[in-house]
């Protein structure tokens, strides 16, 4: 495995906003990497760093191992991207912009192969080329970059926020593509602030937070950091008995006890030692639940997120 | 009634140094008239033999109004009223689709909709505005006529009618915000009608019936169906009738109902006049950068070789006229003569000083070519294509090229033209090298603004387009009203344009060009030089 995107100390600033305050990135080839924080955090900002679209203000960045701000150009013949934000000429037409983005990005040497590419993509993102730019809606923007992207063969394809905008049929859509390239072989960097989108499609996440890395690695490195929820049917056992054997697990904490089913939380690396005592409980419908990437944001960004009870997490996709 | 206090005064927030700057800038350009008027046609017969020329001309009278008499006011009346109109009308224009149609294309319309204030208020309060901003620009003109010193009732009048007429394409604009999708489309309509309007007063002067003395027109029936004619036909100075203006404002409230009707019947975000739509695939020509640029440019260059066309034609074919003048009015011809550049024979000036404008023109388009480069990148599109493997450097290297050949194509517009204007004249033999020399010799200003601008997207992205006018303009200023206006040299000689060669007679000094070219190609240089550290700068 080589290293395809490596970002150590990233640093920028625009006047007087600290966009990135030491930002560490590594994306491995073949993998699907997951780049998630709230909005503002410094996602696009990083991208375009690694686009050489803009400077650092100080550490290091690397895209195939070169400098991204040097050799843009020649980098770029390698990279698919679509922007968080798509704009289209208001003169040209969706067809003529897919076209265009995929001539620019020197993928359409093989005419044949790339007409079909691109007319199976807009059969299955069901899109009408026909239209002038400024008549699309977001969602359709949005499809003309990813058509666009899809269309030529990348080693490397960076998704800034990819699926805003898009509805849950088109989500499918999308990620069955993402799919087809990882499995191709291509590396995936997948910027996002919506965390089911990541859970279903990344190999590895890194989690930023004001311009900061405040965590990296699998899923599955990741979930210990959060508790198992553990629930089963508590009809017929005496409350008070079961909160003094629940008490005499080691690892269990935050026992309820509602509506007839009773729940507590367990360290995800030691579900396995609670098992046994379940079973001498004889208990009945036990559920066991992973911890979610929202329960993984709550903790990380649980303090800003009290403080704005008001908003909530999943609605949150703008 | 609070959400239409709120939403008019959210726009005159939004516009008030924009429309400061066109309401001062109109009064001064009608300040300014007004002291050139007294200075260089001071008395009543110069007057009367320059309206005497024009009327038999005819065609001059496309271009500045209608002969109502010598005396000072109705003079000046007939030379700027229409001008003054025509940026009124572009005033009106602009204003009305900043705040109507490119709200609802930028979806921000759809915000306010949603709230109390509902559909309707933004339009009543963009209504508003631009009638106010209208008896704003009547009031100042009219101050402004009077301070130059003109008699007051007149002058209220002129202003009326300015007012008046600014109103009239306050409904326009706001029908055509109704009909069409975009806000280019709007605004394209909208000038249309403003140039439109121009022509046919234009037209209807040209062809009215002059009195027996030359020095009155009764225009034809074309003036009839322009708003700038109707505010001609107010006769300021002399008749002081204000009944034409009761058609404007008629004609206002008609298309203001039928816009609110419009507006009732149709979704946000709509137009009457629905979108096409285009190729599912993109040609040949959209195969690189270049070609995008070359798209993106395209129809602004053939709206600025039609002006450059247009006013080729108008040189040469007005050539002839001058020419005749100087037989038949040797005095005027002499201060013509002198205001021009002595030395040359009065066609030769009138050529030269004819394709400086022209000049003007051709620097205006190439400016637009490095706008369009700032527009892209603050759209945001100008970011996939650098995603992909285009380098910056070369991208911006595109756009000069790409304004090169606007420059030239302007050029070459009003070279073709003017040489079609002459080739009926008398003297063509004399003309073809002197047309030929005045086009070339306005290549070099035109590549230094080129220049220019290119560095300012460079050094100072955000202020790109605010500079690349503000420097043409000014410069334009400075270079054809700065003589005129009795400014000193060195002020004079800061605008680029002062320094285009000036084809008059044999020995041509050609070195100000050499010059020009110079600074315009190692401007155009270091701006794709600086490109190479330049990173992309979003909007805001
Ligand atoms: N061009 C810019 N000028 C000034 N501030 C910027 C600019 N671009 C981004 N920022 C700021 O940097 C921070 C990070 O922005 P961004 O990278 O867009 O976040 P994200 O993509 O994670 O939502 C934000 O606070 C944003 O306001
Ligand atoms: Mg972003």
């Amino acid at each position: 495995m080589t290293t395809v995107i490596s970002a150590a100390g990233l640093q920028k600033r625009f006047g007087r906003t600290v966009a990135l305050d030491g930002l560490d990135l590594d994306v491995q080839s073949g993998e699907v990497h997951g780049f998630l924080g709230p909005n503002g955090a410094g996602k696009s900002t990083t991208i375009r760093i690694l686009l050489g679209l803009a400077r650092t203000s100080g550490g290091t960045a690397a895209l195939f191992g070169e400098n991204p701000w040097k050799h843009a150009a020649e980098l770029h013949r390698r990279v698919a991207y679509v922007p968080g934000d798509v704009s289209l000429w208001p003169n040209l037409t969706g067809g003529e912009a897919i076209d265009l983005l995929a001539r620019l990005r020197g993928g359409t040497g093989d005419r044949a192969g790339y007409a079909a590419r691109k007319q199976r993509l807009l059969e299955v993102f069901d899109f009408d080329p026909r239209k002038k730019g400024r008549a699309y809606s977001k969602g359709n923007r949005q499809k003309v970059a990813l058509i666009a992207a899809f269309a030529t063969p990348a080693e490397l394809y960076i998704l800034d926020e990819p699926t805003s905008g898009l509805d849950p049929l088109m989500e499918q859509v999308f990620n069955r593509e993402i799919a087809r390239v990882a499995g191709e072989g291509a590396t995936v960097l997948l910027s996002s602030h919506i965390l089911s989108e990541v859970e279903e499609l990344c190999d590895r996440v890194s989690i930023i937070r004001a311009g900061k890395t405040v965590e990296s690695g699998t899923l599955a490195e990741l979930r210990h950091l959060t508790r198992t929820e553990i629930a089963f049917a508590a009809d017929g056992l005496d409350p008070a008995a079961l909160a003094a054997e629940i008490d005499r697990i080691p690892d269990a904490h935050d026992l309820v006890i509602d509506h007839g089913r009773a729940s507590f939380t367990v360290d995800s690396d030691r579900v396995a030692s609670v098992l046994p005592e379940l079973t001498r409980l004889e208990v009945r419908a036990l559920t066991v639940s992973p911890p979610s990437l929202e329960e993984l944001f709550l903790r990380h960004y649980g303090d800003e997120l009290t403080e704005r009870v008001a908003e909530p997490v999943e609605g949150a996709r703008a | 009634m609070t959400a239409f206090g709120t939403l008019l005064r959210q726009r005159l927030r939004r516009d008030r140094l924009q429309l400061a700057l066109w309401l001062v800038g109109t009064a001064l350009l009608a300040y300014s008239s007004v002291a050139a008027v007294a200075d260089t046609y001071g008395s009543e017969s110069e007057r009367s033999e320059i309206l005497q020329l024009a009327t038999a001309s005819r065609t001059i009278l496309v271009f500045r109004g209608t002969p109502n008499g010598p005396e000072l006011g109705a003079f000046l009346f007939f030379q700027i009223f229409a001008w003054l109109a025509l940026m009124g009308g572009l005033m009106s224009t602009f204003l009305v689709t900043r705040h109507t149609r490119a709200e609802e294309e930028q979806g921000r319309a759809e915000l306010i909709a949603a709230t109390p204030a509902g559909r309707v208020a933004p339009t009543v309060a963009t209504l508003v505005l631009g009638v106010l901003a209208n008896l704003a620009l009547g009031a100042l003109v009219a101050l402004a006529f009077i301070v130059g010193g003109l008699e007051a009732a007149g002058s209220w009048v002129a202003g009326a009618a300015i007012a008046a007429s600014g109103i009239a394409f306050v409904a326009i604009g706001l029908l055509a915000a109704q009909l069409f999708r975009t806000s280019r489309g709007a605004n394209g309509a909208g000038v249309a009608a403003v140039v439109g309007a121009y022509l046919l007063r234009g037209i209807g002067d040209a062809s009215g019936t002059p009195s027996s003395d030359l020095l009155h027109v009764t225009p034809a029936w074309p003036s009839l169906l322009s708003p700038i004619g109707w505010g001609q036909a107010t006769g300021a100075y002399v008749e002081n009738d204000v009944a034409p203006l009761m058609l404007a404002l008629g004609f206002t409230a008609v298309l203001v109902g039928v816009v609110f009707w419009l507006q009732s019947v149709r979704d946000q975000g709509a137009s009457l006049l629905p979108g096409r739509n285009g190729r599912a695939a993109a040609g040949p020509a959209l195969s690189n950068s270049f070609g995008l640029a070359w798209r993106l440019n395209v129809s602004t260059l053939i709206a600025w070789a039609v002006g450059g066309a247009v006013a080729g034609l108008t040189a040469s074919s007005l050539s002839e006229l001058v020419a005749q003048l100087g037989g038949e009015a040797p005095e005027i011809a002499d201060t013509l003569q002198a205001a021009l550049g002595g030395g040359a024979t009065l066609e030769q000036a009138f050529i030269a000083t004819f394709f400086g404008i022209i000049g003007v023109l051709a620097a205006c388009s190439a400016v637009q070519v490095g706008i369009r480069a700032r527009q892209e990148e603050a759209h945001g599109t100008a970011e996939q294509v650098l995603a992909t493997a285009v380098p910056r450097t070369r991208w911006l290297l595109e756009y000069w090229f790409v304004g090169v050949i606007v420059i030239v194509v302007v050029l070459a517009a009003a070279w073709l033209a003017g040489l079609a204007g002459a080739a009926t004249s008398d003297g063509a033999d004399e003309l073809v090298p002197l047309i030929s020399q005045a086009a070339l010799a306005q290549l070099p200003v035109s590549l230094v603004f080129l220049g220019l601008v290119l560095l300012a997207f460079v050094w100072m992205p955000r202020l790109t387009i605010v500079l690349g006018w503000v420097l043409v303009g000014g410069a334009a200023i400075l270079g054809t009203f700065g003589p005129l206006l009795g400014a000193p040299d060195w002020l004079t000689d800061l605008s680029p344009f002062t320094h285009s060669p000036v084809p008059t007679g044999d020995d041509v000094d050609w070195a100000g060009g050499f010059w020009m070219l110079a600074i315009g190609l190692v401007a155009a240089a270091l701006a794709v030089a600086s490109m190479r550290r330049r990173e992309l700068t979003t909007a805001g």
